[in-house]
């Protein structure tokens, strides 16, 4: 018996690992596991005030941190019947998309890359891509400033809170953030052109189901309260229970989630191929000149739709402040008008849809269930392993090869293991 | 000669949000210096080719919520110098051990993961990394902040120990001619909480949560008083001063209130 067992995966958030175990010519087990800690996150935010859930949950995640706010934010101010100023929203798109530029540069250029330049680290690619790195540092320098202007800090910002903001930067910080976007486009463009330029093998691909927020009126966005299906259904994201199905497979510690009965993705290429006719000006330009029925088949293509998508946020960045710019008053934070009700926040956060869905009794939360996009894609990240390990056994390929290939599929799925801990949830109601 | 001297330094992530870890792969201009200052032999987060090897510095981000993780931090602990806990989780559990040493884990544990738990680990309550090992040095915050951290890592290399303040983010907030959130009637935990973040909360109008853990000479039943006074109920203020220091906590509220 042939066993190649990764653990720890490197270059991906939190603990996870790869177990692909082979009996002479057959697969016996090819499997993505979560090896985090256990948190209980959805127990402790019981009891806890909306306004300290947020603080709690967005620690669920230190790269998409403001996606969980964003999420819990959402999901709070309905069951709460809050609805948000314009300049509100504004400040919250932009925070969102300082995350995207942030946790997409650091994936793409400093975690993914490296596999197919074959380096160890983006550290390891300095001498012979020392401008690339420096750039791509820069560009995720850009996004973590918008993280730190928005929300208050780099990292688990309290600044958006339920109901508003507690303040609003000062104009000449939000015009150099503009200017800014500006800089970086050159270095986005030249970064989407060197990630189209990897070769990525087509030997395991397989046609696959795509989930994604519906931001509606036609645009390209990320968030929304619907969720758009690749097979043309549209959904409300209350309902989002019927879309994230978990159930436990016999092979696997995680729980999986399916759709009518079959694996599906979340994230960035997800987005792109629901929505991806719909973005406009250069990083539409480079959606028409890369996308490929491929794209539909084969989740590394991921990295890329990450890349088209930086360059999509620093276009949208300028209308955005724009948008801030053009209301002078800042709103008071908005007091809840109720102390009950049920509401479900969906985001896009970099890596997929995610959902936080609460009940609030007596102005605390009384019940919470979170729906992460590492889960949701876990069965079909296991699908594709499972095909490219069997395409790799026809090739004779050795154990490095394997290895390499099944780590570069998981980490084109960007997986937030932190977040994932809750991929091993059990459906209360289910059981 | 200079390479010769470099010290061996690993980096490990338990269970956590990789904030802290991450927070030093943010600072983009100090990340390739921060890779040259030392032999890097082990980041995972950052990096594939990790050498496990003896370390002078260990750097542990993250609680031990489970048996395996108890034994890797043991043996890391085994095999360091120095080791340093970096994060409120690594130094006082996080907000997933905020109900520490009060009841219903058990409970709480079936509520998320029922019975059909099928991970390879054997989980118990999220705890500090002292619980288990010996550490020699804390750097708080969640997340850590980098300025604190670099001028921390540049002592470590130099076998110096940093000094940290003894004030809490009040004194902060002062400096920073912020209005006292307590004043106008808002539940802030600063007057408890170490110094360390730049007092960024209440700088946004927003009170202090208390992500820095305790502040070692703090008054606690002094806090409590006030904001008993101010109206806020009994479970709303342990409520609030357990969030981020569960375990930090424990002491200064049982001698308080006599059971948690």
């Amino acid at each position: 018996m042939r066993e190649i067992i990764v653990e720890p995966l490197s270059r991906v958030e939190g603990e996870g690992g790869i177990t692909v175990r082979i009996e002479g010519s057959k697969t016996k087990e090819v499997s993505f596991d979560i090896l985090e800690g256990t948190r209980l996150i959805e127990t402790l935010v019981v009891g806890k005030t909306p306004a300290e859930d947020v603080s709690i949950t967005c620690r669920i995640c230190a790269i998409c941190t403001l996606s969980h706010r964003y999420a819990a934010l959402r999901g709070c101010e309905k069951a709460l019947g809050i609805q948000v100023p314009p300049k509100v929203h504004w400040m919250r798109t932009l925070m969102h998309m300082g995350e995207f530029l942030e946790s997409h540069s650091l994936h793409v250029f400093v975690l993914a890359l490296p596999d197919f330049l074959g380096y160890p680290s983006a550290i390891a690619m300095a001498d012979e891509y020392g401008e690339e790195v420096l750039k791509a540092l820069a560009l995720k320098k850009y996004g973590n400033r918008i993280m730190e202007v928005t929300s208050g800090r780099m990292i688990h910002g309290e600044n958006p809170t339920v109901g508003g903001f507690g303040k609003y930067p000062d104009k000449d910080v939000l015009l150099d953030i503009q200017k800014q976007a500006q800089q970086m486009m050159e270095f986005a463009i030249y970064g989407a052109e060197l990630v189209a330029g990897l070769d990525v093998p087509s030997f395991f691909e397989s046609e696959t189901s795509f989930m994604c927020c519906e931001p509606g009126n036609g645009e390209y966005g990320l968030v929304g309260d619907e969720i758009r299906i690749s097979n043309g259904e549209v959904v409300e994201a209350g309902a989002y229970k019927s879309l994230t199905n978990e159930r436990f497979v016999p092979h696997s510690a995680a729980k999986h989630c399916y759709y009518k009965g079959k694996p599906f993705s979340v994230g960035a290429l997800a987005r792109l191929n629901n929505l991806g006719n719909r973005v406009k000006d250069q990083a539409g330009e480079l959606y028409k000149k890369y996308y490929s029925d491929r794209w539909l088949k084969n989740p590394v293509f991921n990295n890329l739709a990450q890349a088209i998508e930086i360059v999509w946020c620093l276009e949208q960045i300028p209308r955005i402040v724009d948008h801030i710019l053009e209301i002078e008053q800042d709103p008071d934070i908005i007091a809840p008008g109720q102390k009950k009700g049920e509401g479900v926040g969906a985001v896009e956060a970099p890596r997929g849809t995610l959902y936080h869905s609460y009940r609030i009794a007596d102005g605390l939360i009384a019940e919470a269930n979170f729906i992460i996009p590492t889960g949701q894609s876990l069965a079909d990240i296991e699908r594709y392993l499972g095909m490219a390990v069997k395409g790799l056994m026809e090739q004779e390929a050795d154990d490095d090869t394997i290895q390499r290939m099944c780590e570069i599929i998981v980490r084109a799925y960007d997986p937030c293991i932190s977040c994932s801990t809750h991929s091993v949830h059990i459906d209360r109601r289910a059981s | 000669m200079l390479e010769q001297t470099k010290k061996q330094v690993g980096l490990y992530g338990f269970t956590g949000c990789n904030g802290d870890q991450l927070t030093i792969i943010h600072s983009e201009d100090k990340l390739l210096e921060f890779f040259q200052s030392a032999q890097i032999q082990s980041f995972s987060l950052a990096k594939s080719d990790n050498v496990e090897s003896q370390l002078d510095i260990a750097l542990i981000e993250g609680s031990i919520s489970n048996h395996e993780q108890a034994d890797l931090v043991k043996s890391i602990r085994s095999r360091t110098h120095y080791l340093v806990a970096i994060g409120n989780c690594s130094c006082y559990g996080g907000i997933q051990a905020m109900d520490l040493g009060a009841k219903g884990w058990d409970q709480r544990f079936r509520t998320v993961y029922g019975d059909g738990f099928l991970n390879s680990r054997t989980p118990i309550e999220s705890k500090p990394v002292d619980v288990f090992i010996d550490v020699d040095f804390y750097i708080p915050g969640c997340p850590i902040d980098a300025d604190q951290f670099f001028y921390c890592f540049s002592h470590f290399l130099r076998d110096s120990i940093p000094v940290f303040p003894d004030y809490p983010v009040c004194a902060d907030c002062r400096w920073r001619e912020n209005d006292c959130l307590l004043l106008k009637g808002i539940l802030c935990v600063g007057p408890l909480t170490a110094a360390g973040c730049k007092a960024r909360c209440p700088s946004h109008n927003l009170p202090c949560l208390g992500c820095w853990g305790p502040m070692q000479e703090a008054n606690v039943s002094a806090e409590f008083q006030l904001l008993k006074d101010k109206g806020f109920s009994i479970e709303e203020i342990k409520r609030r001063f357990r969030m981020h220091t569960g375990s930090g906590m424990m002491k200064p509220l049982k001698k308080i209130l006599g059971a948690l």
